[in-house]
């Protein structure tokens, strides 16, 4: 059937608002919390049907402005009326109750009419461009009830906050609602909570911790105010986790962050006998940690912290460098030694321990690396008795590695040392002094056969070369071959001499080929060998050259070692001498009593080396040679005899020569390599950047080089001065302090 | 679908209704799913209110400006559109006489 029902029976403006006002009585008596049933869906229907049907009845019948305007009268009737007087005779809590019990209510009656009027928001307010319901029903609220008392609610709130601080209970449920209301009554935005409460309580909780931190910097230790300073800020992050919204998380802990611990940071730091120097004297990592975490989050505030760690670890390494410099003063030569070997021992103890609080205390941050860096760099950087720490650190290894040194220690521990070493060596400045004194005792050590274990001595040019690359140890691993290659050699010179009988020098050889470039440099001069030993040389040249035609051998007679035989009347001893030493013995197979004068010709050595050889044959502990006078010394007037009486208990005695001092030629070797290396870099830097000013130039030099060594300032300018007259580079006509590269 | 029954009385329950009740101007009562009905936005918005609606008279509601056929087809509409939404993509057919009836009581129930 066609039931088509265009006409619905118009209802009247008075008479549609009537019908409605009665749903919303029902619906106030229900919030009031009074006897009423609740709405059913025929109900809502009909409401709902009434505001349908008023705004989609033909003009002038159309009442959807009306209803919207009532609407909102609805909301402002019942504020006015019941609302605002209701919260306005409450105060502080009971006041805070009540507006939370409103704004709830007040919520409810909005969803409800917002369903009912909903018509409206479907397509009026969108034509209108008017606000939608909710947002109007809102606005009720703010404007007439927020408004009014969003300042008194605040400080009712704030009151409360001071009191739980204070110790005392609060209702924490209560002011997450009322703070739930500046949150929501900011629809959308947090601009109201911001403005019309946080700003406020930020003020007063740092109005607060202020008065708290003045009176607790005065009465406690810096470790018991880190320790409440740290409880505070644990309960502040509860406020808001409890109550306050997270947004204001970060704000109040900066707040109380700034009122404690910026404040007063200077003064908590360094306090007389709790502060973090005195912490840092008396080991208190708990304490130190804690002021690590308190001070990590705030900006720049490990930076004092830091430094007086860096001060600290400096002072206690000068203390070291200063103790081993009082007993090489005050004690013999050889006892000075050994404190020097244990001030290396000390520093690295040292190392560990405030490594331990940098990666622990610290929590590894790069701060507390950079300041244990810089403490090392200061203090591993002195001269101790003359010797600087490069060559201190270089014995250092030289005993670990060589027989006798380090029998004691297991293959773990001279390991863990070595690496020790290795990480000191990134401290000081002058690397390739080290790498000199380094492969000097090195060269010492394979040469007579003295390192202790082939395994050390390999690891440690491993972490060497990790850490410094591989330029650095490329010349000692190159020692390390020769020797290897040199076992090879001497196979093969035994056999030649096997297939050339007429060749054989009658005097058991071994020769040692040292590849130039690798070993450190060694003063050779041309002592008049004895007849026996100037045919071994011939006869090794002569094998020699059939291996290689391109090769130029230079004998270190320094560097041998002869095993000689000696009649002497009680028995035969073997003497283990050097090859000098061996060239004076022999002299003594022809005559019996030479002259220092006579020796002196014969040898063609100079006065230096010569007294030397002559004291420890004659003026040491054995006494091969019977000096005439019989002093002390050796003067170039005293002559020599055959000591056919000596005896001793061994067979066999080794007669060492006392060692030259080595520093003087090491220092003097580095001095020459840096300046070809500063010549280096300076025309690597020029050929690439073509001009460049003077400052910069020096300050690139200095970069490159830092990895070996720290330059001297006036050297690269003297550098830089010959390279110029090498036509290298040229000065800026027009600017001197230009310089152009000369290609 | 939908029970035509004429004016009949009205049940009682206690539990939280899986059905309502739409009852058109001529007195006639549709029994339809609530995830039926809930198609329609006003009668989702009414299902849902705040405070809830006392059990025993909740999805009870009577049209009286809709007319049989139109709440029947109503109702036809609202499972089409169910099946719809699940995956059944057929055809919704309208006789052409009732197509503005249709629209209104539509608008109306927001659907």
């Amino acid at each position: 059937s066609l039931s088509f029902k265009m006409e619905r029976k118009t209802i009247d403006l008075d008479q549609g608002w009537d019908y409605m006002q009665t749903g919303i009585t029902k619906l106030k008596r229900i919030l009031e919390g009074l006897p009423e049933p609740q709405f059913d869906s025929e109900q809502y229907m009909m409401l709902y049907t009434t505001i349908y049907n008023m705004c989609t009845q033909k003009p002038p019948h159309d009442y959807s402005q009306q209803l919207y305007d009532k609407y909102r009268e609805a909301f402002e009737e019942y504020i006015h009326s019941t609302v605002l007087p209701a919260l306005r005779e409450k105060h502080d809590e009971y006041m805070l109750r009540e507006l939370v019990k409103r704004w709830s209510n007040h919520k409810v009656m909005v969803r409800w009419l917002s369903r009912f009027f909903y018509y409206l928001d479907r397509y009026f307010i969108a034509r209108r461009s008017l606000p939608p319901l909710n947002e109007v029903g809102l606005t009720c609220f703010r404007d007439l009830v927020y408004n009014e008392l969003h300042s008194k609610v605040k400080d009712a709130v704030i009151a409360l906050v001071d009191k739980e601080r204070e110790g005392e209970q609060i209702d924490r449920a209560l002011l997450k609602n009322v703070l739930d209301i500046y949150v929501e009554i900011g629809m959308g935005q947090m601009e109201r909570y911001e403005e019309d409460f946080e700003s406020f309580m930020l003020l007063d909780s740092a109005s607060y911790y202020s008065r708290k931190a003045s009176s607790w910097i005065q009465e406690d230790s810096c470790p018991d105010y880190m320790l409440k300073s740290e409880e505070c800020l644990k309960k502040e992050r509860e406020r808001v986790a409890h109550y306050l919204h997270s947004s204001s998380e970060p704000k109040l802990v900066e707040k109380v962050q700034h009122e404690l611990l910026v404040v007063y940071a200077n003064q908590l730091l360094e306090k007389e006998h709790s502060g973090c120097r005195a912490l840092l004297r008396d080991d208190k990592v708990d304490d130190l940690s804690r002021m690590y975490r308190l001070y990590h989050k705030i900006v720049k505030g490990l930076e004092p912290v830091a430094n007086i760690f860096k001060q600290h670890v400096t002072a206690e390494g000068n203390a070291l460098v200063q103790q081993a410099e009082d007993t090489a003063t005050n004690h013999a030569a050889n006892t000075a030694s050994v404190q020097e070997q244990v001030l290396i021992r000390k520093v690295i103890e040292l190392h560990d321990k405030y490594m331990v609080y940098v990666v622990e205390c610290f929590q590894n941050h790069t701060l507390f690396h950079k300041a244990l860096k810089e403490a090392f760099e200061i203090f591993c950087n002195k001269t101790v008795a003359g010797s600087s720490s490069a060559e201190l650190l270089a014995t250092f290894c030289d005993n670990i590695l060589k027989k006798g040194g380090s029998e004691k220690l297991s293959d773990e521990a001279i390991e863990d040392t070595l690496e020790k070493v290795v990480k000191l060596l990134a401290y000081i400045s002058d690397k390739d002094l080290f790498a000199e004194f380094y492969r000097k005792k090195l060269a010492r050590r394979l040469l007579f056969d003295r390192s202790a274990n082939d395994d050390h001595e390999r690891s440690i040019l491993t972490k060497l070369k990790q850490q410094c690359g591989g330029q650095f140890t490329s010349k000692m691993e190159g020692m390390v071959t020769d020797l290897t290659l040199a076992r090879e050699n001497q196979n093969s010179f035994e056999e030649y001499l096997g297939n050339n009988p007429a060749a054989n020098p009658g005097i058991d050889l071994t020769v040692t080929v040292l590849t130039t470039g690798f070993w450190p440099s060694y003063k050779s001069f041309d002592i008049n060998l004895p007849a026996e030993m100037v045919k071994c040389v011939e006869v090794f040249k002569g094998f020699y050259e059939t291996k290689t035609k391109h090769r130029k051998l230079t004998w270190i007679y320094s560097l041998g070692t002869c095993h000689l035989n000696g009649k002497f009347d009680t028995k035969p001893i073997e003497l283990v001498v050097s090859t000098y030493q061996a060239a004076v013995l022999l002299l003594f197979n022809t005559t019996d009593k030479l002259s220092y004068t006579d020796i002196l010709t014969q040898l063609n050595l100079s006065h230096e080396d010569l007294v030397r050889l002559l004291h420890s044959l004659s003026c040491a502990r054995y006494k091969i040679l019977l000096k005439e006078p019989s002093t002390k010394t050796v003067s170039q007037s005293d002559s020599f005899e055959f000591n056919s009486k000596f005896t001793d208990r061994m067979r066999r005695i080794k007669i060492p020569l006392p060692p030259v001092d080595e520093r003087k030629k090491v220092v003097e070797d580095v001095d020459k390599d840096r300046r070809y290396a500063i010549d280096a870099a300076i025309v690597r830097i020029m050929k690439s950047r073509k001009v460049l000013g003077h400052q910069q130039l020096v300050s690139e030099c200095v970069e490159q080089l830092s990895r070996m060594f720290k330059p001297d300032i006036k050297a690269i300018k003297k550098r830089m001065e010959d390279l110029i007259t090498r036509d290298y580079l040229e000065r800026d006509k027009e600017n001197p302090n230009m310089f152009r590269y000369l290609a | 679908m939908g029970l035509r029954k004429p004016k009949a009385t009205r049940e009682t329950t206690t539990k939280m209704r899986e059905t309502v009740k739409l009852i058109s101007m001529e007195g006639f009562e549709f029994i339809i799913d609530r995830e039926a009905a809930m198609v329609s936005q006003t009668i989702r918005s009414m299902l849902t209110s705040p405070g809830g609606f006392s059990e025993s008279k909740d999805g009870v509601v009577t049209f009286p400006d809709i007319s049989t056929t139109i709440l029947e087809k109503i109702c036809q509409y609202f499972y089409w559109s169910l099946q719809y939404s699940r995956g059944k993509e057929t055809e919704f057919h309208i006789e052409p006489e009732l197509t503005l009836e249709l629209m209104m009581a539509a608008n109306y129930l927001h659907t």
